[in-house]
Protein backbone atom coordinates (compact mmCIF):
# COMPACT_ATOMS: atom_id res chain seq x y z
CA UNK A 1 0.00 0.00 0.00
CA UNK A 2 2.51 2.64 -1.03
CA UNK A 3 -0.47 4.71 -2.11
CA UNK A 4 -0.63 6.47 1.25
CA UNK A 5 2.98 7.72 1.01
CA UNK A 6 2.35 8.97 -2.49
CA UNK A 7 -1.05 10.47 -1.69
CA UNK A 8 0.51 12.36 1.24
CA UNK A 9 3.14 13.90 -1.01
CA UNK A 10 0.60 14.74 -3.70
CA UNK A 11 -1.71 16.31 -1.17
CA UNK A 12 1.09 18.31 0.44
CA UNK A 13 2.01 19.73 -2.94
CA UNK A 14 -1.62 20.59 -3.76
CA UNK A 15 -2.34 22.08 -0.34
CA UNK A 16 0.72 24.32 -0.65
CA UNK A 17 -0.35 25.51 -4.09
CA UNK A 18 -3.89 26.13 -2.84
CA UNK A 19 -2.58 28.19 0.09
CA UNK A 20 -0.48 30.29 -2.26
CA UNK A 21 -3.58 31.00 -4.32
CA UNK A 22 -5.89 32.15 -1.61
CA UNK A 23 -6.45 28.98 0.36
CA UNK A 24 -9.79 27.99 -1.13
CA UNK A 25 -11.24 24.49 -1.00
CA UNK A 26 -9.61 22.04 -3.42
CA UNK A 27 -12.16 20.62 -5.84
CA UNK A 28 -9.97 18.37 -7.96
CA UNK A 29 -6.40 17.25 -8.50
CA UNK A 30 -4.92 16.14 -11.82
CA UNK A 31 -2.15 13.62 -11.75
CA UNK A 32 0.04 12.07 -14.41
CA UNK A 33 0.79 8.51 -13.35
CA UNK A 34 3.10 6.01 -15.03
CA UNK A 35 1.77 2.45 -14.88
CA UNK A 36 5.18 1.08 -13.88
CA UNK A 37 4.91 2.77 -10.50
CA UNK A 38 2.44 0.00 -9.58
CA UNK A 39 0.16 2.46 -7.88
CA UNK A 40 -3.47 1.42 -7.49
CA UNK A 41 -5.77 4.17 -8.78
CA UNK A 42 -8.60 3.37 -6.41
CA UNK A 43 -6.43 3.34 -3.30
CA UNK A 44 -4.86 6.61 -4.36
CA UNK A 45 -8.33 8.14 -4.88
CA UNK A 46 -9.39 6.89 -1.47
CA UNK A 47 -6.40 8.46 0.30
CA UNK A 48 -6.65 11.77 -1.54
CA UNK A 49 -10.31 11.80 -0.51
CA UNK A 50 -9.42 11.13 3.12
CA UNK A 51 -6.68 13.77 3.19
CA UNK A 52 -9.07 16.25 1.58
CA UNK A 53 -11.70 15.48 4.20
CA UNK A 54 -9.13 16.06 6.94
CA UNK A 55 -7.97 19.39 5.54
CA UNK A 56 -11.23 21.11 4.67
CA UNK A 57 -11.65 19.88 1.09
CA UNK A 58 -14.25 17.13 1.38
CA UNK A 59 -15.31 15.56 -1.91
CA UNK A 60 -12.05 16.37 -3.70
CA UNK A 61 -11.79 14.48 -7.01
CA UNK A 62 -8.64 12.87 -8.34
CA UNK A 63 -8.18 12.84 -12.11
CA UNK A 64 -5.55 10.37 -13.27
CA UNK A 65 -3.89 10.42 -16.68
CA UNK A 66 -2.21 7.02 -17.04
CA UNK A 67 1.11 6.79 -18.91
CA UNK A 68 1.96 3.42 -20.47
CA UNK A 69 5.25 1.65 -19.77
CA UNK A 70 7.76 2.15 -22.57
CA UNK A 71 11.15 0.58 -23.10
CA UNK A 72 14.11 0.90 -25.37
CA UNK A 73 15.70 -2.46 -26.20
CA UNK A 74 19.45 -2.76 -25.67
CA UNK A 75 19.59 -5.87 -27.92
CA UNK A 76 17.63 -5.00 -31.06
CA UNK A 77 17.23 -1.26 -30.60
CA UNK A 78 13.43 -1.33 -30.81
CA UNK A 79 11.51 1.26 -28.88
CA UNK A 80 7.95 0.93 -27.76
CA UNK A 81 5.47 -0.38 -25.28
CA UNK A 82 6.93 -2.66 -22.64
CA UNK A 83 6.19 -6.37 -22.87
CA UNK A 84 5.21 -8.07 -19.63
CA UNK A 85 6.37 -11.69 -19.78
CA UNK A 86 5.34 -12.10 -16.13
CA UNK A 87 1.72 -11.28 -16.99
CA UNK A 88 -0.35 -8.30 -15.94
CA UNK A 89 1.05 -5.55 -13.78
CA UNK A 90 -0.06 -5.86 -10.21
CA UNK A 91 0.96 -4.54 -6.86
CA UNK A 92 2.55 -7.70 -5.47
CA UNK A 93 4.49 -8.86 -8.49
CA UNK A 94 7.47 -6.83 -9.54
CA UNK A 95 7.23 -6.13 -13.26
CA UNK A 96 9.50 -8.15 -15.49
CA UNK A 97 9.80 -6.04 -18.64
CA UNK A 98 10.82 -7.12 -22.07
CA UNK A 99 11.14 -5.90 -25.64
CA UNK A 100 8.01 -6.66 -27.66
CA UNK A 101 10.18 -6.95 -30.76
CA UNK A 102 12.79 -9.56 -29.83
CA UNK A 103 11.69 -10.62 -26.34
CA UNK A 104 14.94 -9.56 -24.68
CA UNK A 105 14.80 -8.49 -21.06
CA UNK A 106 17.80 -6.26 -21.56
CA UNK A 107 15.70 -3.10 -21.79
CA UNK A 108 15.88 0.44 -20.48
CA UNK A 109 12.66 1.99 -19.19
CA UNK A 110 11.87 5.19 -21.11
CA UNK A 111 8.33 5.80 -19.93
CA UNK A 112 5.80 4.74 -17.35
CA UNK A 113 7.57 5.96 -14.23
CA UNK A 114 5.90 9.39 -14.26
CA UNK A 115 4.41 10.62 -11.04
CA UNK A 116 3.56 14.28 -11.44
CA UNK A 117 0.96 16.58 -9.94
CA UNK A 118 -0.18 18.46 -13.04
CA UNK A 119 -2.74 20.87 -11.66
CA UNK A 120 -5.50 21.43 -9.16
CA UNK A 121 -8.84 23.14 -9.33
CA UNK A 122 -9.62 25.26 -6.30
CA UNK A 123 -12.44 27.46 -5.16
CA UNK A 124 -11.57 31.08 -5.57
CA UNK A 125 -10.40 32.37 -2.20
CA UNK A 126 -10.68 35.94 -0.85
CA UNK A 127 -6.99 36.73 -1.34
CA UNK A 128 -6.96 35.51 -4.91
CA UNK A 129 -6.75 38.39 -7.33
CA UNK A 130 -7.00 36.51 -10.62
CA UNK A 131 -4.45 35.48 -13.19
CA UNK A 132 -0.84 35.72 -12.10
CA UNK B 1 3.56 27.47 -10.52
CA UNK B 2 1.09 29.83 -12.15
CA UNK B 3 -2.54 30.40 -12.53
CA UNK B 4 -3.56 29.61 -16.07
CA UNK B 5 -7.25 29.31 -16.26
CA UNK B 6 -10.41 30.45 -14.61
CA UNK B 7 -12.58 27.41 -15.27
CA UNK B 8 -15.95 28.65 -14.11
CA UNK B 9 -17.22 31.27 -11.79
CA UNK B 10 -15.64 30.94 -8.38
CA UNK B 11 -13.11 28.29 -9.28
CA UNK B 12 -9.58 28.51 -10.60
CA UNK B 13 -7.27 25.91 -12.00
CA UNK B 14 -3.68 26.17 -10.86
CA UNK B 15 -0.82 24.55 -12.65
CA UNK B 16 1.49 22.75 -10.25
CA UNK B 17 3.82 20.50 -12.22
CA UNK B 18 5.50 19.00 -9.18
CA UNK B 19 7.36 15.74 -9.62
CA UNK B 20 6.57 13.50 -6.66
CA UNK B 21 9.62 11.31 -7.28
CA UNK B 22 11.78 14.40 -6.87
CA UNK B 23 9.94 15.26 -3.67
CA UNK B 24 10.54 11.75 -2.28
CA UNK B 25 14.22 12.15 -3.12
CA UNK B 26 14.28 15.45 -1.21
CA UNK B 27 12.93 13.66 1.83
CA UNK B 28 15.63 11.00 1.51
CA UNK B 29 18.22 13.76 1.24
CA UNK B 30 16.92 15.30 4.49
CA UNK B 31 17.64 11.94 6.21
CA UNK B 32 21.08 11.78 4.60
CA UNK B 33 21.87 15.21 6.08
CA UNK B 34 20.58 14.21 9.50
CA UNK B 35 22.72 11.05 9.50
CA UNK B 36 25.74 13.06 8.35
CA UNK B 37 25.27 15.70 11.05
CA UNK B 38 25.03 13.09 13.77
CA UNK B 39 27.84 10.92 12.41
CA UNK B 40 25.54 7.95 11.86
CA UNK B 41 26.16 5.22 9.31
CA UNK B 42 22.68 3.98 8.41
CA UNK B 43 21.68 0.77 6.63
CA UNK B 44 18.30 -0.26 5.18
CA UNK B 45 17.75 -4.00 5.66
CA UNK B 46 15.13 -5.27 3.21
CA UNK B 47 13.74 -8.69 2.39
CA UNK B 48 10.58 -10.78 2.40
CA UNK B 49 8.65 -11.81 5.46
CA UNK B 50 10.72 -14.56 7.10
CA UNK B 51 13.94 -13.94 5.16
CA UNK B 52 15.81 -13.49 8.45
CA UNK B 53 16.18 -9.70 8.70
CA UNK B 54 15.63 -9.55 12.46
CA UNK B 55 18.05 -12.46 13.11
CA UNK B 56 20.69 -10.79 10.96
CA UNK B 57 20.27 -7.47 12.77
CA UNK B 58 20.33 -9.15 16.18
CA UNK B 59 23.55 -10.96 15.19
CA UNK B 60 25.18 -7.75 13.91
CA UNK B 61 24.15 -5.79 17.01
CA UNK B 62 25.69 -8.50 19.20
CA UNK B 63 28.96 -8.25 17.31
CA UNK B 64 29.11 -4.44 17.13
CA UNK B 65 27.75 -3.20 20.46
CA UNK B 66 31.15 -3.42 22.18
CA UNK B 67 32.70 -0.77 19.95
CA UNK B 68 29.73 1.06 18.43
CA UNK B 69 26.62 2.77 19.68
CA UNK B 70 24.06 0.86 17.66
CA UNK B 71 20.52 2.06 17.05
CA UNK B 72 17.79 -0.07 15.48
CA UNK B 73 14.53 0.97 13.87
CA UNK B 74 12.24 -1.98 13.27
CA UNK B 75 9.43 -1.42 10.82
CA UNK B 76 6.41 -3.69 10.89
CA UNK B 77 2.80 -3.51 9.95
CA UNK B 78 1.91 -4.41 13.55
CA UNK B 79 3.36 -5.61 16.91
CA UNK B 80 6.70 -4.97 18.63
CA UNK B 81 7.97 -8.56 18.22
CA UNK B 82 11.01 -7.60 16.14
CA UNK B 83 12.07 -4.84 18.48
CA UNK B 84 11.76 -7.27 21.39
CA UNK B 85 14.04 -9.77 19.65
CA UNK B 86 16.79 -7.18 19.18
CA UNK B 87 16.52 -5.61 22.64
CA UNK B 88 18.98 -7.27 24.97
CA UNK B 89 21.59 -7.77 22.25
CA UNK B 90 23.37 -4.58 23.31
CA UNK B 91 21.75 -1.95 21.10
CA UNK B 92 21.71 1.53 22.62
CA UNK B 93 18.20 2.18 21.40
CA UNK B 94 15.61 0.07 19.62
CA UNK B 95 12.53 1.78 18.21
CA UNK B 96 9.57 0.18 16.54
CA UNK B 97 7.59 1.78 13.71
CA UNK B 98 4.18 0.24 13.15
CA UNK B 99 3.16 1.27 9.69
CA UNK B 100 -0.47 0.26 10.27
CA UNK B 101 -0.90 -1.50 6.97
CA UNK B 102 1.67 0.32 4.90
CA UNK B 103 3.90 -2.13 3.03
CA UNK B 104 7.18 -0.22 3.26
CA UNK B 105 9.01 2.43 5.26
CA UNK B 106 9.47 5.83 3.71
CA UNK B 107 11.94 8.62 4.37
CA UNK B 108 9.53 10.81 6.32
CA UNK B 109 8.53 7.96 8.67
CA UNK B 110 12.21 7.33 9.40
CA UNK B 111 12.83 11.06 9.91
CA UNK B 112 10.00 11.30 12.44
CA UNK B 113 11.23 8.19 14.25
CA UNK B 114 14.72 9.70 14.49
CA UNK B 115 13.21 12.36 16.79
CA UNK B 116 12.87 9.61 19.40
CA UNK B 117 16.44 8.38 18.87
CA UNK B 118 19.08 9.80 21.30
CA UNK B 119 20.85 12.75 19.65
CA UNK B 120 24.29 11.44 20.49
CA UNK B 121 25.93 8.11 21.20
CA UNK B 122 24.59 6.35 18.09
CA UNK B 123 27.00 5.84 15.21
CA UNK B 124 25.49 2.80 13.47
CA UNK B 125 21.82 2.51 12.59
CA UNK B 126 20.06 -0.56 11.23
CA UNK B 127 16.64 0.09 9.77
CA UNK B 128 14.62 -3.07 9.32
CA UNK B 129 12.17 -2.45 6.52
CA UNK B 130 8.72 -4.02 6.31
CA UNK B 131 8.91 -7.63 5.08
CA UNK B 132 8.31 -7.12 1.37
CA UNK B 133 10.62 -7.50 -1.60
CA UNK B 134 8.78 -5.07 -3.85
CA UNK B 135 7.38 -1.81 -2.45
CA UNK B 136 10.38 -0.76 -0.29
CA UNK B 137 12.53 -0.69 -3.42
CA UNK B 138 10.67 2.44 -4.61
CA UNK B 139 11.38 4.43 -1.46
CA UNK B 140 14.89 5.62 -0.64
CA UNK B 141 15.46 6.16 3.08
CA UNK B 142 18.63 8.19 2.57
CA UNK B 143 20.88 5.49 4.00
CA UNK B 144 24.49 4.66 3.22
CA UNK B 145 23.61 1.24 1.81
CA UNK B 146 20.66 -1.04 1.26
CA UNK B 147 21.04 -4.71 2.11
CA UNK B 148 18.65 -7.03 0.24
CA UNK B 149 18.16 -10.32 2.01
CA UNK B 150 16.69 -13.49 0.56
CA UNK B 151 16.41 -16.94 2.04
CA UNK B 152 16.84 -20.28 0.31
CA UNK B 153 13.19 -21.23 0.83
CA UNK B 154 12.02 -18.29 -1.30
CA UNK B 155 12.88 -20.33 -4.37
CA UNK B 156 15.43 -20.28 -7.15
CA UNK B 157 13.77 -17.46 -9.11
CA UNK B 158 13.46 -14.89 -6.35
CA UNK B 159 16.12 -12.53 -7.76
CA UNK B 160 14.87 -12.64 -11.32
CA UNK B 161 11.30 -11.90 -10.22
CA UNK B 162 12.15 -8.88 -8.07
CA UNK B 163 14.69 -6.92 -10.08
CA UNK B 164 13.95 -3.49 -8.61
CA UNK B 165 15.08 -4.46 -5.12
CA UNK B 166 18.33 -5.95 -6.33
CA UNK B 167 19.07 -3.05 -8.64
CA UNK B 168 19.16 -0.74 -5.64
CA UNK B 169 21.01 -3.04 -3.19
CA UNK B 170 24.66 -2.57 -2.23
CA UNK B 171 24.89 -6.05 -0.71
CA UNK B 172 22.86 -9.22 -1.03
CA UNK B 173 22.61 -11.66 1.87
CA UNK B 174 21.60 -15.20 1.00
CA UNK B 175 20.25 -16.68 4.23
CA UNK B 176 19.19 -20.16 5.36
CA UNK B 177 21.71 -21.74 3.01
CA UNK B 178 21.63 -24.81 5.27
CA UNK B 179 18.08 -25.70 4.18
CA UNK B 180 18.55 -25.21 0.43
CA UNK B 181 18.82 -28.92 -0.21
CA UNK B 182 15.80 -29.74 1.96
CA UNK B 183 13.63 -27.35 -0.07
CA UNK B 184 15.20 -28.49 -3.36
CA UNK B 185 16.56 -25.07 -4.32
CA UNK B 186 19.77 -24.78 -6.28
CA UNK B 187 21.41 -21.63 -4.94
CA UNK B 188 23.65 -21.26 -7.96
CA UNK B 189 20.57 -20.01 -9.86
CA UNK B 190 19.85 -16.85 -7.83
CA UNK B 191 23.57 -16.15 -7.65
CA UNK B 192 23.86 -16.39 -11.45
CA UNK B 193 20.77 -14.16 -11.93
CA UNK B 194 22.33 -11.57 -9.69
CA UNK B 195 25.64 -11.73 -11.52
CA UNK B 196 23.81 -11.14 -14.82
CA UNK B 197 21.90 -8.19 -13.40
CA UNK B 198 24.61 -6.57 -11.26
CA UNK B 199 28.01 -7.95 -12.22
CA UNK B 200 30.37 -7.99 -9.26
CA UNK B 201 27.73 -7.23 -6.62
CA UNK B 202 28.78 -8.93 -3.39
CA UNK B 203 26.70 -11.85 -2.10
CA UNK B 204 27.25 -13.17 1.42
CA UNK B 205 25.84 -16.57 2.41
CA UNK B 206 24.57 -16.83 5.95
CA UNK B 207 22.84 -19.05 8.43
CA UNK B 208 21.62 -16.42 10.85
CA UNK B 209 20.38 -19.07 13.28
CA UNK B 210 23.92 -20.27 14.00
CA UNK B 211 25.54 -16.92 13.18
CA UNK B 212 27.50 -18.31 10.25
CA UNK B 213 28.41 -15.59 7.76
CA UNK B 214 27.31 -12.64 9.91
CA UNK B 215 30.93 -11.58 10.50
CA UNK B 216 31.31 -11.39 6.74
CA UNK B 217 28.21 -9.17 6.43
CA UNK B 218 29.65 -6.84 9.08
CA UNK B 219 32.90 -6.73 7.14
CA UNK B 220 31.15 -6.19 3.79
CA UNK B 221 29.33 -3.17 5.25
CA UNK B 222 32.66 -1.72 6.34
CA UNK B 223 31.80 -2.07 10.02
CA UNK B 224 34.43 -4.63 11.04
Amino acid sequence: MHEFSIASQVWESVARAAREHGGGRVLSVSLELGELNLVEDEQLRFWIGELGKRDGSPGVKLKIAKVRGKVSCSECGAEGEAGLPGGELDHFAAPVLSCKGCGSRNVVVTGGRELRVVSAEIEKGEANGGKG
Amino acid sequence: MRLFEATEQGTVEIEIGEDIEARLEELAERNRELFRERGIRAFDITGSVGAGKTSLIAGMVERLSGRHGVGVIAGDVATTRDAERVTGKGARKVLQINTGGMCHLDASLVYRTMERMPESGIDVLFIENVGNLICPSYFSLGVEARVAMVSASEGAHVIEKHPAMFESAALVVLNKTDIAEAVAVDLSRPVADLEAMRPGLRVVRTNCLTGEGIDEVVEALGLA
